[in-house]
């Protein structure tokens, strides 16, 4: 079910070199469950990789084993060419951020930014002043002398991301670093660690179970499912062409529409129709059954009747709009099932009851095998 | 309407002025027992120890105390003591406390279990079954013949009394210290890890530190009642270990001069309390400048 690693979408962290993670075929069992079933994955320096999954998918335990807190049962864990898998936490180079914060209670902000340094045994005087670059780039500047216990959670945040990136580390390991805030506090703090990576170019590697969170920060997301990455791929591949069910449900709404393969990127849905979507995963074969997603943010409301048959869209009749301000949401009754659809409001709410046509671009929607 | 309308004032009023009167209420009885048993007692005994046997305010008590070196030998002797069985707990104690952290509630039940047995046993029966394993015909003794080693004296000395102590103080050192541990943040370690530090320095730079309020704890009950215990050193150290409690009770119950056993029994506490003090101020200074206050 692995889908094929894609290339980033953007050119992340120009020029950047090192920090390229490898891991292949992590496995690692806890307590006698199978936590992560089989990992392969590879970031490009630079890049801003998001693990995200429901609790128990094996994220955190993946990050651990990046980290060098835990060993895994096989696999090898990689960077720039080096085999870390055996490496002690302390003997590799990464700066890791807690969700707790894990700021040390009886240091100065100070003393916890300056540990990883006083630990490579950089002289006071550089570490003093790395420190303070190290704060102000975080806009702490001026809380040295404080005590974690003195800082605001979104001020121990900074702290913690000063404290992991004041190392120079080869990879920022960030483990759900938002979620002890609150919604607004998260949002801007994440669009400035986002920021701070892109200027720096450290590679990223977030573990999250907050989707919209990945879609806004990733440069690739890594969709764990059950220990096992169920789709790699674009904040937009993932979110618009999803390979697995699983995928579809776990990101946002999504139409489901069961049918059978008609060759090329066409599906015949119950009803006769044909749908486009572009074929994820393996390819099916001519009248197997297969499944068709599609966001509802894709769908396109048509007043045009089509002929049936033709590829160009699902007809059906209005049953319920809502309006909501700059977007119309319309559920439409069609021969495959209901269709859900988010529309731009552009002057007109469709009419209940009004015979219309459900279309999306096939690169909007995917098409996977039914089977299994 | 009027029983209706006087309600909800009525418990707005008791839910903002109650917590404090719930609590002075809830708080009553031991402070009652407190002010009472402890207290009072004390400045009883304090105002005693400055008064002669007849009644006369003075000084002489511990005048006589400071200026007898067998007293002064005496209450060194006792601190020496309570330092020593406060260090051994600790030494014996940590590891375990350590081990303990991070294990399943079963074993911790368990092993806590055992640690809390000793305090099941009255402390004479306790101490007569140290008299029995130390003694000349003992367990010990026997083990050490058997490996051809001669047996030291091992009873009525103060390794018999610190063996005794520590049996029983052991629990009061270690309880605290699973508690100060229990509250560090499982991820410090791996935290500090990441940023390069071994376990060597883990263990000394951010468990140590963070434990400190339970080792101080630990070592203020330890050391406090390893002092004024009257019954181990007595039973355990025979005629050549006398320590404070002993005096205070002798000078009571068989001299009958109560001011002077108020007198030993409050340079006890005084000095106790100072070093006490002097302890915590280290330990804060030092190790843990951000967890107390």
């Amino acid at each position: 079910m692995t889908a094929p690693a894609e290339a980033s979408a953007r050119d992340s962290g120009g020029g950047q070199t090192r920090g390229r993670l490898r891991l292949t075929g992590l496995r690692k069992s806890l307590g006698g469950r199978e936590v992560v079933a089989r990992i392969d994955l590879e970031t490009e320096p630079g890049e801003f990789l998001t693990l995200l999954g429901p609790s128990g998918c094996g994220k955190t335990t993946t990050l651990s084993m990046v980290a060098g807190h835990l060993l895994p049962d096989s696999g090898t864990v990689e960077v720039d060419g080096r085999d870390l898998t055996t490496a002690p936490a302390n003997r590799r180079s990464m700066g890791m951020v807690f969700q707790s914060y894990a700021l040390f209670p009886h240091m100065s902000i100070a003393d916890n930014v300056g540990f990883g340094l006083r630990m490579r045994k950089v002289a006071a005087p550089a570490r003093k002043r790395k420190v303070t670059d190290a704060l102000e780039m975080v806009g702490l500047d001026g809380m040295a002398e404080r005590y974690p216990r003195q800082l605001s959670g979104g001020q121990q945040q900074r702290a913690a991301l000063a404290r992991a990136l004041v190392v120079e580390p080869d990879l920022l390991l960030l483990d759900e670093p938002f979620s002890n805030l609150d919604a607004q506090l998260r949002v801007r703090l994440r669009e400035e660690v986002v920021g701070l990576q892109r200027r720096i170019g450290t590679t990223t590697i977030l573990v999250t179970h907050d989707q919209e969170e990945a879609l806004a920060v990733s440069d690739r997301i890594a969709v764990l499912a059950e220990g096992r990455i169920a789709q790699l791929g674009t904040p937009e591949t993932v979110y618009l062409r999803p390979a697995t069910d699983f995928v579809a449900q776990f990101i946002g709404e999504v139409n489901v529409l069961a049918g059978r393969y008609a060759g090329g990127q066409d599906c015949q849905v119950t009803g006769g129709h044909l749908v486009a979507a572009t074929v994820v995963g393996e390819q099916p074969s001519v009248g197997n059954p297969v499944r068709v997603y599609v966001r509802p943010e894709a769908v396109r409301i048509e007043a045009v009747r089509i002929e049936a048959g033709s590829a160009a869209g699902l007809p059906g009749s209005v049953t319920s709009t809502r309006f909501l301000g700059t977007r119309v949401r319309c559920v439409v009754a069609t021969a495959a099932g209901q269709i859900e659809a988010m529309v731009p409001f552009d002057g007109s709410v469709p009419r209940l009851g009004e015979e219309v046509s459900c279309t999306w671009q096939s690169r909007h929607a995917s098409l996977t095998s039914a089977a299994g | 309407m009027a029983v209706a309308a006087r309600l909800p004032d009525q418990r707005g009023r008791l839910s903002a002025r109650s917590p404090r009167r719930t609590g002075i209420l809830l708080a009553s009885p031991a402070i009652a027992v407190f002010a009472l048993l402890f207290v009072a007692p004390l400045f009883t005994l304090v105002w005693n120890s400055f008064r002669t046997q007849q009644g006369a305010l003075t000084l002489q008590n511990y005048i006589r105390f400071l200026g007898d070196p067998f007293y002064r030998d005496v209450l060194w002797h006792t601190l020496l003591i309570g330092v020593l069985t406060t260090s051994v707990c600790l030494v014996i104690g940590y590891p375990f406390a350590l081990y303990l952290r991070g294990r399943s509630p079963t074993v911790r039940n368990y092993l806590s279990l055992v640690l809390l047995s000793p305090l099941l046993i009255s402390m004479v029966i306790r101490a007569y079954g140290w008299l029995v394993v130390l003694g000349p015909n003992g367990p010990v003794a026997a083990l050490l013949h058997a490996v051809g080693l001669p047996a030291p004296p091992m009873l009525y000395n103060d390794t018999a009394v610190i063996i005794g102590m520590v049996h029983v103080m052991l629990a009061y050192m270690v309880l605290p210290l699973m508690g100060s541990l229990d509250r560090i943040d499982p991820t410090l370690v791996p935290a500090a890890k990441g940023l390069g530090a071994t376990g060597y320095t883990c263990f000394w730079r951010i468990i140590v530190p963070l434990s400190a309020p339970g080792m101080l704890a630990g070592s203020l009950i330890v050391f406090s009642l390893t002092v004024s215990s009257f019954v181990t050193p007595a039973i355990l150290g025979g005629p050549t270990v006398k320590l404070m409690p002993y005096f205070v009770y002798t000078e009571a119950t068989v001299s009958l001069d109560w001011p002077y056993a108020a007198a030993i029994g409050f340079i006890l506490v005084l000095v106790t309390t100072v070093l006490m003090a002097g302890y915590a101020r280290l330990l804060r200074g030092r190790t843990t400048k951000g967890t107390f206050a």
